[in-house]
């Protein structure tokens, strides 16, 4: 959506996902002139985006192994790994409904526009630098991906504390308690993506444990 | 003149707490960088015993427990208990020599860990005559305390007040039994538990300390700063008394979650766990409450620095707070315990919880102490980016090591040989010590420009006089 066409537009056009990359406030700028349809911005955008982390992590991990500190890779039976990898897109899916939910669910508490699809419009471009950075995913190198992952992590943050004030038209006073409030539901949404990894690999799936 | 003093708030021991406070944050943080240092270049103790790991680490957790943290505690509660029950310290000379012999404790106190001492029970390292030092200040804190409310000018008890009075009485309780043994010499005693009743004693002891002093009483701190902070009262008081009573219920079970696999009966680990997943509900209803009060002040982050402290801590604590109950289910535990996955969880509540409230309440009562201004809001501000930083790099580090950690050592081949070997598995792990290392110094940094911020405020200006302002008759208790 450019600036001229402003008002109501149902959806909003790649240009400005991407530019979030160079221009992030310009490009939340033209995000808050819009109220963009959720599903358009779910199947034209983020469907993709999402689909990035798995695909590299399966290719990376068929290829190399993954390479938890040790000298040998740990490689998986093709068939787990396509099950790991799809859990993880249904796990990023999950976590994009949910964290726009709760984003638009907070809306009214930090007196925020509260249309869905800005919220997840504004969640896929604060994911958006952690979904490129997934390329990291093709050598699954475990500190590969913690130095490529903590600066990626940093710039996302800053995105989500940038972003929400503009595109949700609410104070930047505001905006910074609605972030921090979203970063700790962030905190807690990756520390159980650990947590049910390690069930998961107790009951079984992943590598061979002697649990 | 003694007449007057007694409607004067005593807060010359409350400003000397927060020095001492200060001062043991950076010898403690400087002794984990250092710790952080011998992980990767183990020479650094230059082969002499006192700088050794295992000597030096009791001194940093030691130090950040009891000289850091109760500091700040006893500072905070000195200050909240005058102001919520509109009277000045009950025996205030009682105060200044709980203040004064708290660090001298501490001081002796990790000089006999650097010197070998150690009881060797975690958090509880002193040896038996620091034990009976420690009871009796903390007797003496109590009868400051719960004497000051005694003596109170208005009826209600303040929240606050109850958390922290939950953390004398429980400390006092489990100091005692956990520390009973028999002493065999000056410096030396055996415990009067053995085997695995001594393991829940000390777990007992050890996760209700994490409970009752590292969550209890800064949600005392919490409780009564951020309405401070905000300038109005908290969100939900009644939600407040609700998660105070199912917080010191649900916690006091948790501790055998220490002790999975271990030999110690199975119910009473599955009680452990079960006991750790309900304490989430107090948890979050507490972190909902001052998410919620600080929610309606936003525009007092215009000028305040120090609320974003309080902001981020809340953050941290619902992280702490879910992850703790998380890590003690079985299923998880068997791979993330003795991994560094551990050191990540307890820093994600040192540094995010217990660090960040205090410092944002070390800068929100320094300036009213001495009736001045914060000497520098940018440094606050540079602060607390650091702060954010720091603690950031240091839990993710140790979430990459600790996952790491678990899945090496549990690996397995074809039949049911362990994959790796244990040096090789340490050896790969200096990368992510680096991260932690760098961390560290991070936060370590951050915390000196607080000192020094902190310093100037204060500087050559004494306390301010402060009388406890009028009670509404409705309110107010008659003697």
């Amino acid at each position: 959506m450019s600036a001229s066409t402003g008002g109501m537009n149902s959806s909003i056009q790649p240009y400005p996902l991407l530019r979030s990359l160079y221009q992030p406030v310009a490009a939340f700028e033209e995000l808050s002139r819009g109220e963009p349809n959720p599903l358009a911005v779910f199947l034209r955008y983020s469907l993709w985006l999402l689909l990035l982390p798995p695909a590299f992590a399966l290719i990376g991990g068929a290829n190399f192994g993954w390479r938890v500190g040790a000298q040998q890779p740990l490689f998986l039976p093709p068939g787990e790994l396509w099950l790991i990898s799809a859990g993880y897109f249904l796990v990023l899916v999950f976590g994009l409904f949910s964290t726009a939910l709760i984003s638009r669910w907070m809306a009214a508490t930090y007196a925020a526009n509260a249309s869905f699809g800005r919220h997840l419009a504004l969640i896929t471009i604060v994911g958006e630098p952690l979904a490129a950075a997934s390329v990291a995913h093709l050598f699954p190198d475990v500190l590969v991906q913690v130095l490529v992952l903590i600066p990626t992590a940093i710039w996302s943050m800053r995105l989500l504390y940038m972003g929400i004030p503009i595109a949700l038209e609410t104070p930047p006073e505001r905006g910074m308690l609605m972030a921090s409030s979203l970063l700790a539901w962030l905190l807690v949404a990756v520390v159980s993506l650990l947590g049910v990894s390690m069930t998961l690999w107790v009951m079984g799936t992943g590598p061979l444990l002697g649990v | 003149m003694e007449a007057a003093n007694d409607k004067v708030y005593h807060d010359n021991v409350v400003i000397r707490l927060i020095q001492f406070s200060v001062i043991w944050a950076l010898v403690a943080m400087l002794g984990g960088v250092w710790l952080a240092a011998e992980l990767i270049w183990p020479g650094l103790d230059f082969g002499q015993y006192w700088l050794s790991y295992g000597r030096l680490r009791p001194l940093h957790t030691n130090g950040v427990i009891f000289g850091f943290g109760v500091s700040a505690l006893m500072a905070t509660a000195f200050y909240s208990v005058q102001r919520t029950s509109h009277a000045p310290l009950f025996l205030p000379r009682l105060a200044w020599f709980c203040c004064c012999a708290w660090q001298l404790i501490v001081l002796l106190g990790g000089l006999s860990l650097l010197a070998g001492y150690n009881t060797s029970k975690e958090y509880a390292e002193l040896e038996w005559p620091f034990d009976i030092a420690i009871a009796i200040v903390w007797v003496c804190f109590a009868v400051v305390f719960f004497g000051t409310i005694a003596v109170r000018r208005i009826r209600p008890i303040y929240i606050s007040n109850w958390f922290y009075g939950a953390l004398i009485i429980v400390i006092a309780m489990l100091h005692i039994v956990n520390s009973l043994a028999l002493p065999v010499s000056p410096m030396r005693s055996y415990s009067l538990f053995a085997g695995a009743q001594d393991a829940v004693v000390q777990w007992w002891y050890g996760h209700n300390a994490v409970g009752f002093l590292l969550t209890g009483g800064f949600l005392g701190m919490l409780y009564y700063f951020l309405p401070k902070h905000a300038g109005r009262p908290i969100w939900s008081y009644r939600l407040s008394v609700l998660a105070f009573w199912a917080f010191v219920y649900s916690y006091i079970w948790a501790g055998p979650h220490h002790l999975h696999y271990n030999s110690v009966p199975e119910w009473v680990q599955s009680l452990g766990m079960v006991m750790s997943v309900v304490l989430l509900a107090p948890s979050w209803a507490t972190m909902v409450n001052g998410i919620m009060t600080v929610s309606t002040a936003w525009e007092k982050l215009r000028t305040d620095p120090a609320l974003k402290f309080i902001v981020l801590s809340l953050a941290f604590y619902g992280l702490a707070t879910f992850e703790g109950p998380m890590m003690s289910i079985r299923s998880v535990n068997v791979v993330s315990h003795f991994t560094d996955w551990t050191i990540g969880h307890v820093h994600s509540g040192a540094l995010g919880w217990n660090a960040m409230i205090t410092y944002g309440t070390f800068y929100f009562m320094a300036p009213r102490l001495v009736g001045g201004e914060l000497y520098s809001s940018r440094l606050a501000n540079l602060h607390f980016w650091l702060a954010l930083g720091g603690t950031m790099l240091y839990i993710v580090s140790m979430w990459a090591a600790g996952v790491s950690q678990g899945l090496l050592w549990l690996s397995v081949d074809e039949i049911g040989e362990l994959s790796f070997d244990f040096r090789d598995i340490m050896a790969s792990m200096a990368p992510y010590y680096i991260l932690r290392l760098v961390a560290g110094m991070v936060f370590l940094a951050g915390t000196m420009l607080m000192a020094y911020n902190l310093y100037m405020t204060v500087r050559g200006r004494p306390a301010q006089r402060v009388t406890p302002p009028a009670v509404a008759p409705a309110y107010g208790v008659s003697r």
